[in-house]
This record gives C-alpha cells, structure tokens and sequence, in this order.
C-alpha cells in the first residue's frame, strides 16, 4: 500500500544516517536503531533517501496511473 | 530423393523427420526466387510462413519511424526466418528483403502447425517462446531506435491505467523504471523532468498522473 511517504525497511536498514543526513525538510529521523519517516507531512517524495541508502533499504515507489476526463487540445477524443 | 527433399531434411526442424512427412511437407514448400534488394514480406503484414534460404543471403530488420534500420539477421542458405509468426499466429515482427539475387524456400504455416497439431502441450509451449521471442525483439527496437525519453514514455503509456480501474495501478521505483528501459536511475528523473515539462505527465509526490497520452506517443 502506498502511502504518498518513503517506504522503509527495518531488517535491512542498518541506521547508517544518510538519509537523515540528505533529507532536506528533515522528515526522516532514526528512532530505536531504525530510520523512520518522523514527519510525513514534511516529506515531499523527493526520493533522495532512495538514492543514498547504501542498504537499499529505502523505497520510493511511483503510482503510475492515467487521467481521464482531460482532453488534449480539439484534436483527441478522452481515452 | 530430391535436392529438395535432401535440403529440408537437413534443416534443424525437419532433421528427425521421417521421410515421409518430409515428402508430404515438401509437397507444400513454394520455392520463390528474389532479386537483390527486393522485398520479401513487410513488418506487421500476416505471416505466410517459415522462410528458408535456399541461396543467397536474406536481410531481416526492423526500421524505426525516421527510416533508420535494425538488422536482426543476415539469413544463409540454410537459415530460417520469420519463425515467431509461425507460432505465435502474429504479424511478422521484421521487414525481409534480398540482399544478394537469392532463393527461399516458404513452408506455409499451416504445414508448420501441422507438425504440432497432434501434441497440444508442445504447440503451447512453442507459442509462448516464440511469444517471448517477440517481445524480446520489440525490446531491440526500443533500445536501437527510443531516446530514454522515449522508452520512458512507452513504458509510462504502456503501464498507466485509471485509478479504481479493472486493472491493478502499477507501482514502480525510478530504479526499477531505469532497469526496464535499460538506463541509470539519475537519468530517469531528468527524463521523468523533461516529460513534465512537456505536459504530458504531472508528478505529484508518490503519483506519476499520465495527463496527456497523447503528447507520450509524440515521444515515441
């Protein structure tokens, strides 16, 4: 289920800092050992803690979903 | 027996057949003769059936929307081409023209089927390689002929289905949209940038919202 925040996971996250460290509103934190998102309503998907996770730990999954009811111009019917 | 016969006998499909089936297979061949640069049968046109080479060389290829070509094979006497079709009841995946003054010989599908008919487990298992072998050569096409700008475009085009839909929304990280599209996750965000700014998709935080499909395709 995805949530609009990054995706963490506890057993493969080893608490190295790097993605506190990057996240430039300060929405992840490491509590207990285990990096989490402590402020989602921060985190804007910027998807920086993906990329320096050396652990792969962090995901950052996109929904890939189509919009309707938006024609493009007069030149195309809505799909 | 017959040059023909002896010649199809010797090809990999028909080497453990027994004769008579060859004779009665051969009864169905159409020998057809090419001159150089001629074309032998369109991309996307029905499939006549398996094409082997008799003589000469064959060119298969696929040509991109700008006209430039992909050669998949250069077919010598003894060769076959246009296999996938043939199982998988597609149009033909590639263009094939004469390359020299060239002679083939064309077993038409049915006659290929025929060989299977009688097993139905061996028929579906040749029907999802050649399937696979499909797909395989239209991931050729992109790598040779899309920008990642436009491979990017096709699988956004090719993935993106309504929300609430019948079909489930695909899910995807930028490292696993630069593994299908054969690139690097940096490059994936700035293509992912570039196809923005153009208007065809909006980012907004965790949802990739395909806006408009038809300036995708224009990517193509």
């Amino acid at each position: 289920m995805i949530t609009g925040i990054p995706v963490i996971d506890p057993e493969a996250c080893d608490a190295c800092g790097s993605c506190v460290e990057w996240c430039p509103t300060g929405a992840v934190g490491i509590v207990d050992g285990k990096a989490v998102i402590v402020s989602p309503r921060d985190c804007y998907y910027c998807t920086d803690c993906e990329k320096v996770c050396p652990a792969g730990a962090v995901k950052c999954p996109f929904s890939i979903v189509l919009v309707q009811n938006k024609p493009e111009g007069n030149t195309e019917k809505p799909e | 027996m017959s040059s023909q016969l002896e010649f199809l006998k010797s090809l990999p499909y028909f080497e453990n057949l027994d004769d008579e089936v060859i004779a009665r297979i051969s009864q169905d061949v159409l020998e057809l003769s090419f001159a150089r640069g001629q074309v032998l049968f369109l991309e996307d046109e029905p499939c006549r059936g398996l094409y082997v080479v008799k003589a000469g060389r064959i060119r298969v290829f696929k040509t991109s929307p700008e006209g430039r070509e992909q050669v998949m094979l250069i077919a010598q006497p003894g060769d076959s081409f246009n296999d996938v079709p043939v199982f998988d009841g597609g149009p033909n995946p590639a263009t094939a023209a004469a390359l020299d003054a060239s002679v083939v010989y064309l077993v038409p599908r049915g006659t290929m089927i025929s060989l299977v008919a009688d097993c139905p487990a061996a028929l579906a298992v040749v029907k999802l390689f050649a399937g696979r072998l499909r797909h395989l050569t239209s991931v050729v096409e992109d790598l040779s002929f899309r920008s990642v700008v436009g491979r990017l475009a096709k699988l956004l085009l090719d993935l993106a289905v309504v929300e609430d839909g019948p079909a489930p929304v695909r899910q995807l990280t930028q490292d696993e949209m630069a593994a299908m599209v054969g690139t690097v996750r940096d490059v994936i965000g700035r293509a992912l940038r570039q196809i923005e700014r153009e208007g065809a998709i909006k980012i907004e935080k965790h949802r990739i919202l395909v806006v408009a499909p038809g300036k995708l395709r224009e990517m193509l």
